[in-house]
């Protein structure tokens, strides 16, 4: 069994992290981090860098944890992708992060943890930023 | 990836001839909708020939021998029509060239070039690219051209321009609902501001 | 030359206000371009040509020509940040540049490219100006017998060098040729090709041709768009070369120079072969040829010093013999018909302003490019998040509004959509639109040269041989033609020689 973390290179999206490996050392399976990048831009500030990723592999193998990262892209939609990978790889618990953001900014902005929670068929973990792991 | 595209149309670029196989790196090439999980790859060490290689991998495959044959026989159509047609206007001699002249001798060429493509190009080339599910999008994109150019007397351009912009932002590019909608509005307004307001153009318009 | 004050005047005429800045703004557009995928500079200058109505000769042509070189320098900027090719002469920079970049090393990187650009820019223009009255002097004495053989050469030249299938070309060619006899017959008035229809009475017009096939030719291409990862571009760091940096790339500069001015003058080379050449010149003098593929300075400093040679080169052919070099010179000769200016030999004599004007503002335009390289590299690489799907309907719209303008025509944006048709249905069967570009604009020229000549010579075909330079070129044309033909067949002997030696070996070792 595993945890399928979405991760993005801010702080919540890092916080998403801790908190994924956090739960994964708890339940002892595995973890799965997904950056699923956005298609039809050359540059997208939502990509993680070599770098972010580097820093993810050493957290997890110092956590003694057994890490995949997978490479993905979408279209449009982030949270059916994230959902697609969770029935995919059949995982336990879903990571993501949560924003700070008033109702109103949701409405008119939309969001994909929102959808995510709610249309998810598994448990989920929203995370802040900032949260101890 | 689609970087020698631009390149076409002005000069091509020599394809990077390269070692066939890309040693190590996992390429991960998805379809138009989601992605494949590959592992995340170190891919920094691709040396010039493995990246050509690699580049030679995404790019779309060529056209085949079936396409370079209704292509080259469409050719020869057109060749022959017009060589036809330059019979008619009269040829005259070196000595007099009448109108057809020119018109007979470059028709000419082009057929009897279409013919040798028709032989040569039988076994298909690396020329071209093959049709794919994505070239509906093309011909999509091409019907509202068209749409555009036969709504745009009657109505204005600012409508027909909304609804072409919607149409490929939210279907041919995949964009939220919310967005296309919202940039279509915004960019023809742009274009108001500058063609009609800015420049004082005389395109069609409704409002 | 007989004095240095064409020359100055030309100076005169870009630093005028007007002048000045539609050249930044032709730099800033072509670097725009350049950093962005899908469009290139000739889809840009199609796109743009409408705009090119309202202003001067001079005014028009500078800015085109800082599209063109300013795309040039643009394309390096996502080979080295991104390990894409932004165009087709910046994919070996990609090599060293974005290594170098991965080292922490991408303002040098960037540096050395605009610096190379500038110097070899600054070259190429030397060279030009010097170059450009002899060859003009040469050429006036040039008669139409003379002319139907360079401009049948140039067309083939630009048709055999570009890469794919040449025998698709040389019809796209023809076919070019073909669109050019639409309309009314100048020596007889009787009409060709109309249809009865009255819009094609006065022949198709250049300019939907050119923003058709290759403006919406290329946007419906890129609609076909398959998966394209979005990569996080490599932080500039540093600012610029250091000082050993730039006595290591002195060398590669220098070359860089001389090779792209003269690979740019030749039709059908220009900017994409010089930059490979220039690659492969550095790697094979270098001391040290493993140290390319993993960050060699020369690797960026050659081919970007060499293709902006190239660009700027590669102008000669076209104000000096009316010969367009390449599928973007073929739209500003275009773009100069309708202005009412023929480029040919006596435009340096007629029209020293224009000529000298657009040559001095290549001086300007490579200063701009130098001051604005590095500072501007933030901005674009911002604009690079604006996803493909919403730049590719404003293109769209400029292209098709744009094209309204030019004669309030609906009929014309018909011909624009029907054109952007073919560009793209000729990209997926393999046929170049350069070529049919190319021959079309010189299509009406060709053919009124060849029917003087027929007159002049009396019929006599023979007496295209009988002229020295007319006999030369087309020598230098049947070779051409012919040498695919030689070639395969002596490839053809050596293998089936190999397969009998093979066959002996095999006997002799059973």
């Amino acid at each position: 069994m595993s945890i399928l973390v979405g991760y993005l290179p801010t702080p919540v999206g890092e916080a998403a992290v801790v908190a994924g490996i956090a739960e994964a050392r708890l339940r002892g399976e595995e973890l799965l981090v997904v950056n699923s990048v956005r298609e039809g831009a050359l540059v997208d500030a939502a990509a993680a860098s070599q770098e972010d990723l580097a820093r993810i592999r050493s957290r997890a193998a110092e956590a003694g944890i057994a890490l995949t990262l997978l490479d993905s892209s979408h279209r449009d939609d982030l949270a059916e992708e994230i959902l697609g990978l969770a029935i995919k790889h059949d995982v336990s618990l879903i990571v993501i992060g949560l924003r700070q953001r008033s109702q109103v900014g949701k409405f008119i902005m939309g969001s994909h943890a929102q959808r995510i929670l709610l249309q998810a068929d598994r448990p989920v973990l929203a995370v802040k930023a900032g949260t101890r792991g | 990836m689609k970087h020698k595209a631009k390149g076409a149309a002005t000069e091509t670029a020599p394809g990077p001839g390269g070692t066939a196989a890309a040693s190590g790196a996992a390429a991960g090439v998805s379809g138009p909708q989601g992605g494949t999980d590959v592992e995340a790859v170190a891919d920094e060490e691709l040396t010039p020939e493995e990246l050509a290689a690699r580049w030679e991998e995404d790019a779309a495959p060529p056209a085949g021998p079936q396409a370079n044959f209704w292509a080259s026989l469409v050719t020869l159509a057109i060749g022959i029509a017009a060589m036809v047609l330059s019979v008619q206007l009269d040829l005259g001699t070196p000595a007099e060239p009448r109108p057809g002249m020119w018109p007979f001798l470059v028709s000419l060429v082009i057929a009897v070039l279409s013919v040798t493509q028709l032989v040569v190009g039988r076994r298909g080339g690396r020329d071209g690219e093959k049709f794919s599910k994505l070239s509906w999008l093309a011909a999509v994109g091409f019907a509202t051209l068209l749409a555009l150019v036969a709504l745009m007397p009657l109505l204005g351009f600012e409508i027909p321009a909304v609804l072409l912009c919607f149409v490929w932002m939210k279907i041919l590019g995949g964009e939220s609902w919310r967005s296309s909608i919202l940039y279509s509005l915004i960019i023809v307004a742009a274009f108001y501001a500058i063609f009609i307001l800015g420049l004082q153009t005389t395109i069609p318009h409704l409002f | 030359m007989d004095s240095l004050q064409p020359v100055l005047d030309g100076f005169g005429v870009v630093l005028d206000p007007t002048n000045l800045l539609y050249c930044l703004i032709g730099v800033v557009i072509g670097m725009l371009i350049g950093v962005l995928p899908g469009l290139g500079p000739a889809a840009t200058i199609a796109i743009l040509l409408p705009l090119t109505y309202g202003v001067e000769p001079v005014t028009a042509i500078i800015m085109l020509a800082g599209i063109f070189y300013g795309a040039q320098y643009g394309g390096t900027i996502t080979s080295v940040l991104l390990r894409l090719p932004g165009e087709a002469s910046s994919v070996v920079t990609v090599f060293d540049g974005y290594v170098m970049a991965k080292q922490g090393r991408a303002g040098t990187a960037l540096g050395i490219a605009a610096i190379g650009s500038f110097i070899g820019g600054t070259v190429s223009i030397i060279g030009l100006t010097f170059l450009a009255p002899v060859v003009a002097g040469f050429a006036l004495d040039f008669g139409p017998p003379e002319y139907t053989a360079l401009a049948l050469l140039g067309i083939l030249l630009v048709a055999t060098i570009s890469g794919g299938s040449k025998i698709k070309a040389l019809i796209a060619a023809a076919f070019g040729l073909l669109l050019a006899t639409t309309g009314r017959d100048i020596f007889t008035g009787a009409e060709r090709f109309t249809f009865g229809n009255l819009g094609m009475a006065d022949g198709i017009d250049f300019v939907p041709i050119a923003m058709g096939l290759f403006g919406v030719g290329e946007i419906l291409y890129n609609l076909e768009e398959r998966h394209r990862a979005a990569a996080v571009p490599v932080k500039v760091a540093n600012v610029w070369p250091s000082r050993a940096d730039l006595k290591q790339s002195t060398g590669a500069i220098g070359r860089g120079s001389v090779l792209g001015f003269f690979l740019g003058i030749l039709p059908g080379g220009g900017a994409t072969i010089s930059s490979m050449a220039a690659y492969a010149v550095e790697k094979k003098r270098a001391k040290d040829p493993s140290r390319f593929g993993r960050g060699a300075v020369e690797g960026v400093a050659g081919p970007e010093t060499a293709n902006n040679a190239a660009a700027t080169s590669s102008f000669i052919p076209l104000l000096t013999l009316g010969i367009p070099a390449n599928a973007t010179m073929a739209i500003i000769f275009g773009a100069l018909l309708i202005q009412g200016v023929t480029p040919g030999p006596q435009l340096i004599a007629n029209d020293p302003e224009l000529f000298w004007g657009v040559v001095n503002s290549m001086y300007i335009g490579n200063i701009l490019l130098l001051i604005m390289a590095i500072p501007l590299v933030g901005v674009f690489v911002r604009i690079l998040r604006v996803r493909g799907a919403i730049l590719a309907p404003i293109t769209a719209l400029i292209t098709l509004l744009g094209s309204y303008t030019i004669r309030n025509s609906m009929f014309d944006v018909l011909l624009v959509v029907i054109f952007g048709a073919v560009g793209y249905l000729m990209k997926k069967f393999g046929f170049e639109p350069g070529p049919l570009v190319l021959a079309f604009v010189l299509g009406s020229l060709l053919e009124s040269n060849l029917r003087r000549s027929l007159l002049v010579l009396g019929g006599d075909v023979g007496g295209f041989f009988t002229r020295p330079i007319s006999a030369t070129l087309l020598v230098i044309f049947v070779v051409v033609a012919l040498w695919p033909m030689v070639k395969a067949a002596f490839d053809r002997r050596k293998s089936s020689r190999h397969e009998t030696s093979d066959n002996q070996e095999v006997k002799e070792n059973a």
